[in-house]
C-alpha cells in the first residue's frame, strides 16, 4: 500500500492541568479502515478522539489529517502555533463526529439538523441541502421522521439522525464517541447496523466503543488503551483471541464475563 | 376616614397621562435598544475564553450593578458634561443612563443563558465545521434566548419602571407629568393610583406573552 494514511498520530500528549490523559500515542489509520478503540473508562479514549478533530487542544505531538497538521501550524522557526480558526474549521468539516449524547440541535427538525452543515458551512442551496438530507435520512431509515423534533424521537432514532447529520458533510472519515453507550439495550442494534453498513461502503471510521461484538466483527483493527497509553493495536482476531498484553487480557476478562 | 375619592378630575386631565405614556414609551424603547445591544456584547465578552475580553466586561457589570442608578443618571446628566464637554439633552441622558444600567443586568441574562446550553451543542456545531459566530447565531443563541425570556421580561418590566427616574432630570415621562398634575389638583392618591394602573396596563401584556411563549416552547421540548 503506497497510499499515505488518512490519519497519522505521532507522540500525542494531552493534559488537563496536571492530569496527563494521553501519554505519547503513535498510530495511523488508513483510508477505508475501521479502527475500534476499547479500554477501561478513564483510559483516554474519548479524549483521543476529540484531539483528532481538535475539539480538545493537545500539548505535544502531532495529529495529521490527509497529511495536514490539525489545529497547529509551523511558524518560520519550526515552532508550533495555534492555527487560525478557519483552517481548523476546514479540517473539522472533513471529519464527521457522532457523540455519545447525540447532541442534535433541539430547536431544529430532523431534516433541518441534517441540512445545517451543508447549508451553513458548505453554503449549498436550500434545495441541494434538502435533497442530500432526504437521501441520507432515507438511508438511516428515518424518512418518516423528517419533520419531527429530536425530543420526539427515541434514542436510537436520534443517534441515526446524528449519523446522517455528520454524513451530510460528505466527510473523508467518521469519528464515533461511544455512539451506543447512552442507548437502551434494545436500541443499540439499529445504530450498529447503520454503522456496519457505513463500514461496508468503505468509510474510514474511528470508533470508541464498549460494544465488543462490533469491535470483533466490524473493525479491521482494535486499539486497546489504558491510562493514556496504547497497550495493544492489532486485528480483532489477535486482540480477542491471543492478546499479547496481560492488561488487555485482564480488561477483556472483565468486560466479556 | 372621610376621604372622598375624586376620579373625575383624573379623567378630566387624561391628556396628561397620554403625553406621559408617550415619553415613557420612547424612553423605554431607547433604553431597551441600548441595553440589549450592549448587554449582548457584554454577555458574549463575559462568556469568552479570552481574559482581555472577560475582565473589562466583568468590571463594567459589577460597577453598574453595585452603584445606584439614580446616581448614574445624575452623573451622566450633570457630571459628564463637566468632564467631557458633552452635554446631552435630558431625554437622551435618561435613555443612555437607563440603557447603560440595564445592559449590566441584560449581560448577565445573556451569559447565564449561554452557559445553560449543553457543551455538546457547541461541540456538534464545531464538528460540522462551524465557526464561533455561526455556532452562536444558529445553534447556541436561539436555544439560549428561549431560556432567557422569563428573566428578560423581568428585566424589561424593571427597566420600564426605572424610566420614572427620568423625572429627576426633568424628563416629562409619566411620573413627572403626574407630579405636575398633583401640584394643580392636590389629588396625589388618585393620581399615583392612576400612574400604577397605567404602568400595569403597559407591562402586563408582556408578562402574559412571556408565559404563553414558555408554554409553547415547553410543549415542543
Amino acid at each position: 500500500m503506497s497510499e499515505p494514511p488518512i490519519i497519522r498520530v505521532q507522540g500525542l500528549h494531552k493534559s488537563f492541568g496536571k492530569l496527563e490523559v494521553l501519554r505519547g500515542l503513535d498510530f495511523e489509520v488508513s483510508r477505508g479502515e475501521v479502527l475500534a478503540i476499547i479500554g477501561p473508562s478513564g483510559s483516554g479514549k474519548s479524549t483521543l478522539l476529540r484531539c483528532l478533530n481538535f475539539l480538545e487542544e493537545y500539548q505535544a505531538g502531532e495529529v495529521l489529517f490527509n497529511g495536514q497538521l490539525v489545529g497547529y501550524r509551523r511558524n518560520g522557526t519550526g515552532k508550533l502555533k495555534l492555527d487560525s480558526e478557519n483552517n481548523t474549521r476546514r479540517i473539522r468539516a472533513r471529519m464527521g463526529m457522532v457523540f455519545q449524547g447525540f447532541n442534535l440541535f433541539p430547536h431544529k427538525t430532523v431534516l433541518e439538523n441534517v441540512m445545517e452543515g451543508p447549508l451553513v458551512v458548505q453554503r449549498l442551496s436550500r434545495h441541494e441541502a434538502e435533497t442530500r438530507g432526504r437521501t441520507l435520512l432515507a438511508r438511516v431509515g428515518l424518512i418518516d421522521k423528517i419533520g419531527a423534533y429530536p425530543a420526539q424521537l427515541s434514542g436510537g432514532q436520534q443517534q441515526r439522525a446524528a449519523i446522517a447529520r455528520a454524513l451530510a458533510m460528505q466527510p473523508d472519515a467518521m469519528l464515533f464517541d461511544e455512539p451506543t453507550s447512552a442507548l437502551d439495550p434494545e436500541l443499540v442494534g439499529e445504530v450498529l447496523e447503520v454503522m456496519q453498513a457505513l463500514a461496508a461502503e468503505g468509510m474510514t471510521m474511528v470508533v470508541v466503543t464498549h460494544e465488543m461484538g462490533f469491535a470483533r466483527q466490524v473493525a479491521d483493527r482494535v486499539m486497546v488503551m489504558d491510562r493514556g497509553e496504547i497497550i495493544e493495536l492489532a486485528p480483532p482476531a489477535q486482540v480477542f483471541g491471543a492478546p499479547k498484553s496481560p492488561r488487555t487480557a485482564e480488561f477483556l476478562r472483565r468486560v466479556l464475563h | 376616614m372621610d376621604y372622598i375619592w375624586q376620579w373625575n378630575q383624573i379623567w378630566d386631565y387624561r391628556q396628561v397621562f397620554v403625553r406621559g405614556v408617550q415619553v415613557t414609551v420612547i424612553l423605554t424603547c431607547w433604553a431597551l435598544l441600548i441595553g440589549m445591544a450592549l448587554g449582548l456584547l457584554l454577555g458574549l465578552m463575559r462568556s469568552s475564553r479570552l481574559l482581555a475580553l472577560r475582565v473589562p466586561a466583568a468590571v463594567y457589570i459589577d460597577v453598574f450593578r453595585a452603584t445606584p442608578i439614580l446616581v448614574q443618571l445624575v452623573w451622566i446628566y450633570y457630571a459628564l458634561p463637566i468632564i467631557s464637554g458633552v452635554q446631552m439633552g435630558n431625554i437622551t441622558s435618561a435613555s443612555v443612563g437607563i440603557g447603560l444600567h440595564s445592559a449590566a443586568y441584560i449581560a448577565e441574562i445573556f451569559r447565564a443563558g449561554i452557559a445553560s446550553i449543553d457543551r455538546g451543542q457547541s461541540d456538534a456545531a464545531k464538528s460540522l465545521g462551524m465557526g464561533y459566530g455561526q455556532a452562536m447565531r444558529r445553534i447556541i443563541l436561539p436555544q439560549a434566548v428561549r431560556r432567557m425570556v422569563p428573566p428578560f421580561i423581568n428585566e424589561f418590566a424593571t427597566l420600564m419602571k426605572l424610566t420614572t427616574l427620568g423625572s429627576v432630570l426633568a424628563v416629562n415621562e409619566l411620573l413627572h407629568e403626574a407630579e405636575n398634575l398633583i401640584n394643580n389638583t392636590y389629588r396625589p392618591l388618585e393620581t399615583y393610583t392612576a400612574v400604577a394602573v397605567v404602568f400595569g396596563l403597559l407591562i402586563y401584556p408582556f408578562i402574559w406573552l412571556s408565559q404563553r411563549l414558555e408554554q409553547r416552547w415547553k410543549a415542543r421540548g
